[in-house]
């Protein structure tokens, strides 16, 4: 079985809180090692070859992303943005909680990489124990000697805060982050400028998941090499995929990214006992679904965008034949209704108004006429947003939308008994 | 007659508005080349597509977007297409490239702004037959353009409230909102005050103050203008008028003596409304202050006086103009007759050509006894004058006495410019208890505010013009290092009354040494233009002494003011917005004043009232055109007079008074029921209720 064990190694066998565990186990070392005897540019270098590529959704190339950043004598930020909020997604939250001087030693050697000297993670509003096991990890971590004041003797300090949030989806939007980070509005920005360029503080800002931050400390200790051994041609590594859905082991599971989209499936214990395949939501509440034609193709990135959809952020959303795609195309659109910070128009008014016509469809009200304005708006809207979020409507409704039309069809009234 | 003398300077070449296209980040000189809708130009590096367009007469639609608060990227509607971009881009935020090739105008842009502009009317009330940005809404003529013209939707509209209240000027309706956050992003970047937040998140989105406060400061008006559509609605203005049945002037304030250009609208000889002029960039920046705005009722209050008044042992009689003219004519030969000095006081408060004729007519019958000061200042020029330009790039700013971000209101933006956006020091010696909301140091003293100043970078010095020892010691120290000075006036044409001349010459007496005069009995007939001592000189009940003691006083007003009322013969003058002449403003621009309206009938302006008075004497009068010419040249060659104190007066600390605000001037303000209202509410903090 594909399943390895690499950021996930301990969970569930020993106490990883503990920061002496944590310690006994190898933690920390690589650590010390990065600040006594590697450059930054050392430590950049093995994150660009490993070909670590963001773990949050977007994909980009970690190292490439740090190289944005220009050298212009200001201060840098690292940011570990840690608002996991994608439906779906739970692997940040899980590494939080189980392990958090993973998450740390990862923030750690991530700051230390692009020269920074103050380091943030921004914890979802929702995390509430996984702030706390958290901030009392800092605290450990401190006493130890492993941030702060001129460290290992060296001329190195580094600080690292960590900040919750209050609980909105948008604000795991990177620039929506930092601006909730400085006590604004959790608004994304307008870009450019980008935040390599002008980030947190109108400083050059990387800001990068959790899980992509994790992967730097085996990377370090395994070499470049390791990593990038395993995975497909421009999708290296290993991922923690979130499973859930209709399968009978719903988890979170690591695996080389590469592993087919069947193999996941029976992974995660396959299907429920007499249940048909119906879809799979590969890379979380923003994704499209991919279908029985696909399953035999390999989860990376590249993969997944041939098939119409994304990896994003790994979370895997098995759907079977008893699921009513009209509920779930409008729970998903009310979601993103929702979860919409109203700046822009296309978001702010398109998600809103297709939420209110999917809810007609769910109470069995639809219109023959929705069914064009459907299509229509639902994909129109996507591209002319600020920030991704408006562009996240379109995949998962037009995509199940198309493939389960008589699903739709069948919750068309007659015009005179809608009511509207 | 009087009433015949027509006096229009009409059009005048003063200042002429342009507009200057605004580049963000944009470079020096470098050059890039592209092509806008098939036409090649050249914009400088850094240029925004929706500014570059310009160049070609080509408009991008915008609701976010404004030339002075930048791109924001919100509504979406400025799409465009570059080729070899595979998604549109937005015009207010994509910067020129070389060899880009942009399509503004094309079924794919135009389908674009149709989906955005479908998806602004899903919620939006159509209330357009009610509403009063109807005729001149961006939401109505960008749909007209862009729109399909049907709509899908099916639904019910979501209801919000409308109508309401966000402050004593403003009324919000919040289902027209589209939520550009033009009126967040003004009260934040260009007023500083940051009141304004979006509210609740999505398709709730509202506009309200962060704090459930009313929304007041001195600058709230601006956001109706700013706003694309009718959400932002003025109190004074709502439900009043179609745009196309309004009347356009644009003319030059004369509330304070910053000298804004306004557009002022008339319907049917009642000013409805006063507008920015947005292509303003020399004096204004585009903005006014909500006195500018807003105080224009008090031109058709009940109480304006239309018919010479003549006091008759206690009681005011009306007069006719002929009676009026030669009563005034002859009280002034009888004083001179009898050897008592005569005098004339004004000239702040009208326009150049009657301040020029005003000391032209009093010098020909015979007195040097002029002055314009009539309240606590002492001089209108500094010694070397700055221009607002100069006060935005200026590496520090001295503030310097009464209040100036009161006085001079939208002068004042442009301090938070300089300060927020140019990084200036602001260094004041604060009289006003209100601390502003950008960086500032205080300083105790004069000596200590300029031992502050940076050691190398132009200094703007913005004083008040009252305490001469204050100005000796500012002139002094800014000679050396070449320093400017803006004077905040109480007046607003202080500046032009002295360029013109209204000052005395040749063993003349000054306004205390007139009111001194009279106390010995030695005044035998004063004439005041548009000046109100008794409530405004530095020491009131010396002036109101005066003018008890003196036998015959003139005051040409609009209203019974407290000096009118001890007035032996009231003339019923004109407003700025009821005549047509020039002005000279704080920092020296000679700008235009041009008739909305006419003024009620029975009144004249104090032009025509010197007219009279000069026929009244035979004396020759210069020609309109030899009138004009003469302005001009004082105007332009008028350099800084003497620091003079008021005679025997000590004028800066006499009286204690309460901290000005921006509706003090002449009181004028107390004479509108819609601005007494607004006061009523306790909303706007002020003194100024009087009798």
């Amino acid at each position: 079985m594909p399943v390895t064990k690499v950021l996930t190694e301990g969970i569930g066998e020993a106490n990883l809180r503990d920061i002496d565990v944590y310690r006994q186990r190898g933690g920390y070392v690589q650590w010390e090692r990065a600040v006594r005897e590697l450059t930054p540019a050392q430590v950049m270098e093995a994150a660009d070859k490993s070909g670590l590529r963001g773990r949050g959704g977007a994909g980009f190339p970690t190292g490439r992303k740090w190289g944005f950043l220009p050298n212009n004598g200001k201060p840098r930020y690292l940011v570990c943005n840690c608002d996991e909020a994608e439906p779906g997604t739970f692997k940040d939250h899980m590494l939080l909680e189980q392990t958090p001087h993973l998450v740390l030693e990862g923030i750690l050697l991530g700051a230390y990489g692009i020269g920074c000297t103050h380091a943030y993670i921004y914890i979802r509003g929702e995390f509430k124990e996984g702030y706390e096991i958290f901030t009392k990890a800092l605290a450990d971590a401190r006493a130890a000697g492993m941030f702060g004041k001129k460290l290992f003797g060296t001329d190195y300090s580094l600080e690292v805060t960590a900040h919750r949030g209050a609980g909105a989806y948008i604000c795991g939007e990177e620039t929506g982050l930092l601006n909730s980070l400085e006590g604004k509005r959790g608004e994304p920005r307008l870009k450019p400028p980008f935040p390599a360029i002008a980030g947190l503080y109108g400083m050059p800002t990387v800001v990068n998941n959790v899980e992509t931050l994790a992967y730097l400390v085996p990377v370090l200790k395994n070499g470049a090499e390791w990593f990038s051994s395993v995975g497909t041609e421009r999708s290296k590594g290993y991922k923690i995929v979130s499973v859930s859905g209709h399968v009978q082991k719903p988890g979170n599971y690591e695996m080389p990214l590469g592993t087919t989209v069947r193999e996941i499936i029976e992974i995660a214990g396959g299907l429920l006992p007499g249940r048909k395949f119906a879809a799979v939501q590969p890379g979380g509440q923003s994704s499209a679904c991919i279908f029985e034609e696909h399953l035999d193709y390999p989860y990376d990135y590249e993969s997944m965008a041939k098939a119409g959809s994304m990896l994003g952020s790994g979370a895997f959303t098995v759907f079977d034949d008893s699921t009513d795609f009209v509920k779930a195309a409008f729970n998903s659109v009310r979601f993103y209704a929702h979860e919409s910070c109203g700046q822009c128009t296309p978001c702010r008014e398109g998600g809103h108004w297709l939420e209110r016509v999917l809810h007609r469809f769910v109470e069995g009200r639809g219109l023959a006429s929705d069914l064009e304005m459907i299509e229509r708006v639902g994909t129109t809207i996507t591209g002319l947003n600020l920030c991704a979020l408006g562009d996240s409507i379109e995949p998962f409704l037009i995509s199940v939308f198309r493939r389960f039309k008589p699903q739709f069809e069948a919750r068309i009234q007659r015009e005179e008994a809608v009511g509207v | 007659m009087a009433q015949n003398f027509e006096f229009s300077l009409g059009e005048r070449r003063a200042l002429a508005p342009t507009g200057v296209i605004r580049l963000k980040m944009a470079d020096a000189q470098e050059l890039v080349n592209l092509t806008i809708d098939g036409v090649p130009l050249s914009v400088p590096k850094g240029t925004l597509l929706v500014e570059a367009a310009k160049q070609i007469k080509q408009e991008i639609p915008v609701y976010c977007y404004h030339t002075k608060l930048g791109p924001a990227g919100l509504c979406r509607v400025c799409l465009v297409e570059v080729e070899g971009m595979p998604k549109l881009q937005i015009g207010c935020n994509t910067p020129v490239a070389e060899g880009m090739v942009v399509h503004t105008q094309n079924a794919k842009v135009n389908a674009g702004r149709g989906m955005v502009l479908e998806l602004l009317l899903v919620n939006h009330p159509l209330d357009c037959p009610i509403c009063d940005k109807g005729g001149e809404c961006d939401l109505q003529d960008y749909a007209m353009a862009y729109g399909r013209g049907s709509s899908d939707v099916a639904d019910p509209k979501q209801s919000k409230p409308k109508g309401v209240d966000l402050g004593p000027t403003i009324v919000l309706d919040e289902e027209r909102c589209v939520v550009c956050q033009r009126c967040v992003r003004y009260d934040d970047i260009i007023a500083a005050e940051s009141q304004l937040v979006v509210k609740d998140r999505g398709h709730n989105d509202i506009i309200a103050t962060a704090t459930g406060d009313p929304y007041a400061h001195n600058f709230t008006g601006n956001v109706t203008e700013l706003c694309p559509v009718g959400a932002l609605t003025s109190k004074t203005y709502r439900f009043k008028s179609r745009p196309w049945d309004l009347v356009r002037t644009q003319t030059s304030c004369t509330q304070c003596a910053v000298g804004c250009q306004q557009f002022v609208d008339q319907r049917s000889g009642s000013l409805l409304r006063a507008q920015m002029v947005e292509s303003d960039d020399r004096v204004s920046d585009g903005w006014l202050c909500d006195r500018g705005r807003y105080n224009i009722g008090f031109y058709t209050a009940d109480d304006r006086i239309t018919q010479p008044l003549y006091n008759d042992n206690g009681t005011f009689v009306q007069v006719g103009w002929d009676d009026a003219l030669s009563m005034w004519a002859k009280a002034i030969r009888e004083a001179q007759t009898a050897g008592k000095a005569i005098g004339a006081i004004g000239g702040g408060r009208l326009l150049n050509e009657e301040a020029y004729l005003l000391q032209h007519v009093f010098r020909a019958i015979g007195t040097q006894n002029l002055d314009w000061r009539a309240g606590r200042q002492a001089v209108a020029t500094p010694a070397r004058t700055g221009t607002y330009q100069d006060l935005e790039k200026a590496a520090a700013i001295l503030m310097i006495g009464e209040t100036p971000e009161e006085r001079a209101p939208v002068m004042w933006l442009r301090v938070i410019k300089a300060v927020t956006r140019n990084g200036a020091k602001l260094i004041r010696v604060a009289t006003a208890d209100k601390a502003p909301n950008i960086a500032h140091v205080d300083a105790k003293s004069v000596e200590e505010a300029l031992s502050l100043l940076p050691a190398q970078g132009q200094v703007v010095v913005v004083w008040d013009g009252i305490d001469t020892s204050v100005g000796a010691k500012i002139r002094d120290a800014m000679a050396s290092r070449n320093g400017m000075g803006l004077i905040a006036s109480e007046q607003p044409n202080a500046r032009g009354a002295e360029a013109m001349g209204m000052l005395p010459a040749s063993g003349g007496m000054d306004t205390g040494a007139m009111f001194d005069a009279a106390g010995r009995g030695e005044l035998g007939a004063l004439s005041l233009f548009g000046v109100n001592p008794v409530r405004n000189f530095s020491n009131p009940e010396r002036a109101r002494a005066a003018l008890e003691a003196t036998p015959f006083v003139v005051v040409s007003e609009l209203f019974m003011t407290e000096t009118a009322r001890l007035a032996t013969l009231v003339l019923p003058a004109r407003g700025a917005y009821e005549k047509s002449g020039t002005v000279v403003n704080i920092a020296g621009d000679l700008l235009p004043v041009n008739a909305s309206v006419q003024g009620p009938v029975g009144t004249l302006s104090d032009l025509e009232m010197l007219v009279g008075l000069a026929q009244q004497f035979g004396l020759p009068l210069p020609t309109v055109e030899e009138l004009e010419r003469t302005v001009i040249e004082k105007a332009a060659t008028a350099g800084p007079v003497a620091l003079r104190e008021l005679h025997g007066e000590a004028a800066h600390d006499t009286i204690a008074r309460p901290a000005r605000t921006i509706w003090d001037g002449g009181g004028t303000a107390a004479h509108d029921p819609r601005i007494t209202r607004m006061l009523a509410d306790k909303m706007i903090p002020t003194e100024l209720v009087e009798a």
